[in-house]
C-alpha cells in the first residue's frame, strides 16, 4: 500500500478537503491582490504564506492582515 | 429592540464582508472531514511506517475514533478559533470610533452588547453544527457500528458551554481597547475552569464538563442528568456576564 492508493481510495474525503483549500486561498489572493495596504506585513509576504501554508496563510491574512478601515 | 434588531442585521453583514463567515465555515468543514479522515488513515500511516521487523498491531477503527478527534479538534483548537475571530468585535469598534455616531443618534449601549452577543453566538452554533453534520455523515458512511449511540448529546453540550464563552469573550473585548483582549480573557477563564477541575468538590457544577465528558456521554457510559448542575452554572453565568459587560460599556466613554 503507497501514497497513491491511500489518496485512491480516501477521495471522497480528500476531494472537499482540496476544495475548500483552494477556494480559501482563491478569495485571499483575490483580496491581496485588490488591496494596496495592509495592517501588517506586505504583498509578497502574504502571497507567500498564502501559497506555502495552507490553509493557516490564507486565515491569518484575513484575520491579521486585512485592511479594515 | 427596533435598534437591536437593525444592529443585528449590521453586524451580520459585517460578519460577511468581513470574511469571517467565509473563515469559520472553511475551517470547520475542514475540522469536520479531518475527524472521520484520521480515524480511517491512522492504521495505514502506522502500517506505512513499521518496516517489516516489527508490525504495529491495530484495531479496526471504529465510530469512536471519528468522534474522538472531533471533539479533541473542537475543544482544543476549534472553540479557539471562534474567540479570535470575535475577540476584537466591541473593542475594535471602540478604537476606531465608528459607535460615536450611532450612540449620539440614539442607540442605546446595551443594544450594542446584545446584538453583537446574539450574531456571535449565531456563528458559534453555526461552526459546531456545520462540524457535526458533516463528521456525522462520513462516520455514518464509514464506520456503520452501534458504539457510539448519543451522538446528539455530546454536541449540544458544545451548543450550551457557547453560551458562556462567547460570554466571555464579549465580556473581555468591552474591559480595553486592545483587539486581543476578548481573546486574552476567555484562555484565562478557560485555564481557570481548568484548574478548578482538579477539586473533586467543584467537577458537578464546573461548566468545563461541557467540553470534557463529551466522549463519555456519546458513548452512554454517562449520562447527561450528572452534570445538569454544570450546564445550570453555564447559563446563569452567561446571563450575569453579560449583563457585567453592559454596565462596563455605560460607563465605557466611546
Amino acid at each position: 500500500m503507497n501514497n497513491t492508493d491511500i489518496f485512491m481510495n480516501n477521495l471522497p474525503l480528500f476531494i472537499p478537503l482540496i476544495l475548500l483549500e483552494v477556494i480559501l486561498d482563491v478569495a485571499a489572493l483575490v483580496h491581496i491582490f485588490r488591496h494596496k495596504n495592509y495592517r501588517v506585513g506586505n504583498r509578497l509576504l502574504w502571497v507567500l504564506l498564502t501559497l506555502l501554508f495552507n490553509p493557516i496563510g490564507a486565515i491569518l491574512y484575513f484575520i491579521i492582515g486585512r485592511e479594515t478601515y | 429592540m427596533r435598534n437591536t434588531w437593525f444592529f443585528i442585521r449590521k453586524e451580520s453583514l459585517e460578519s460577511l464582508r468581513s470574511y469571517h463567515l467565509l473563515i469559520i465555515a472553511i475551517v470547520f468543514i475542514i475540522f469536520g472531514i479531518e475527524g472521520p479522515l484520521m480515524a480511517k488513515l491512522t492504521p495505514d500511516i502506522l502500517k506505512m511506517a513499521s518496516s517489516s521487523s516489527f508490525t504495529i498491531k491495530m484495531p479496526d477503527p471504529t465510530s469512536i475514533d471519528a468522534w474522538q478527534q472531533y471533539y479533541k479538534n473542537m475543544t482544543q483548537i476549534g472553540i479557539f478559533v471562534l474567540v479570535v475571530i470575535f475577540s476584537g468585535t466591541v473593542s475594535g469598534e471602540v478604537s476606531r470610533g465608528t459607535l460615536v455616531n450611532l450612540v449620539t443618534k440614539g442607540l442605546s449601549r446595551y443594544s450594542i452588547i446584545i446584538a453583537k452577543y446574539f450574531v456571535a453566538y449565531m456563528q458559534w452554533c453555526f461552526a459546531i453544527l456545520i462540524t457535526f453534520l458533516i463528521n456525522w455523515a462520513y462516520t455514518a458512511y464509514y464506520f456503520p457500528d452501534n458504539k457510539t449511540p448519543n451522538v446528539w448529546s455530546g454536541m449540544s453540550l458544545l451548543i450550551i458551554f457557547g453560551l458562556m464563552f462567547v460570554a466571555v469573550t464579549i465580556f473581555g473585548s468591552t474591559l480595553s481597547n486592545s483587539n486581543y483582549m476578548g481573546f486574552l480573557t476567555a484562555v484565562v477563564v478557560f485555564i481557570i475552569l481548568t484548574l478548578l477541575n482538579l477539586f473533586k468538590e467543584f467537577k458537578h457544577y464546573n461548566p468545563i464538563a461541557l467540553v470534557t465528558d463529551n466522549m463519555s456521554l456519546i458513548k452512554g457510559t454517562k449520562q447527561i442528568d450528572t452534570i445538569m448542575p454544570a450546564i445550570w452554572i453555564t447559563i446563569v453565568s452567561s446571563i450575569v456576564i453579560i449583563y457585567l459587560a453592559i454596565l462596563i460599556l455605560n460607563k465605557k466613554r466611546l
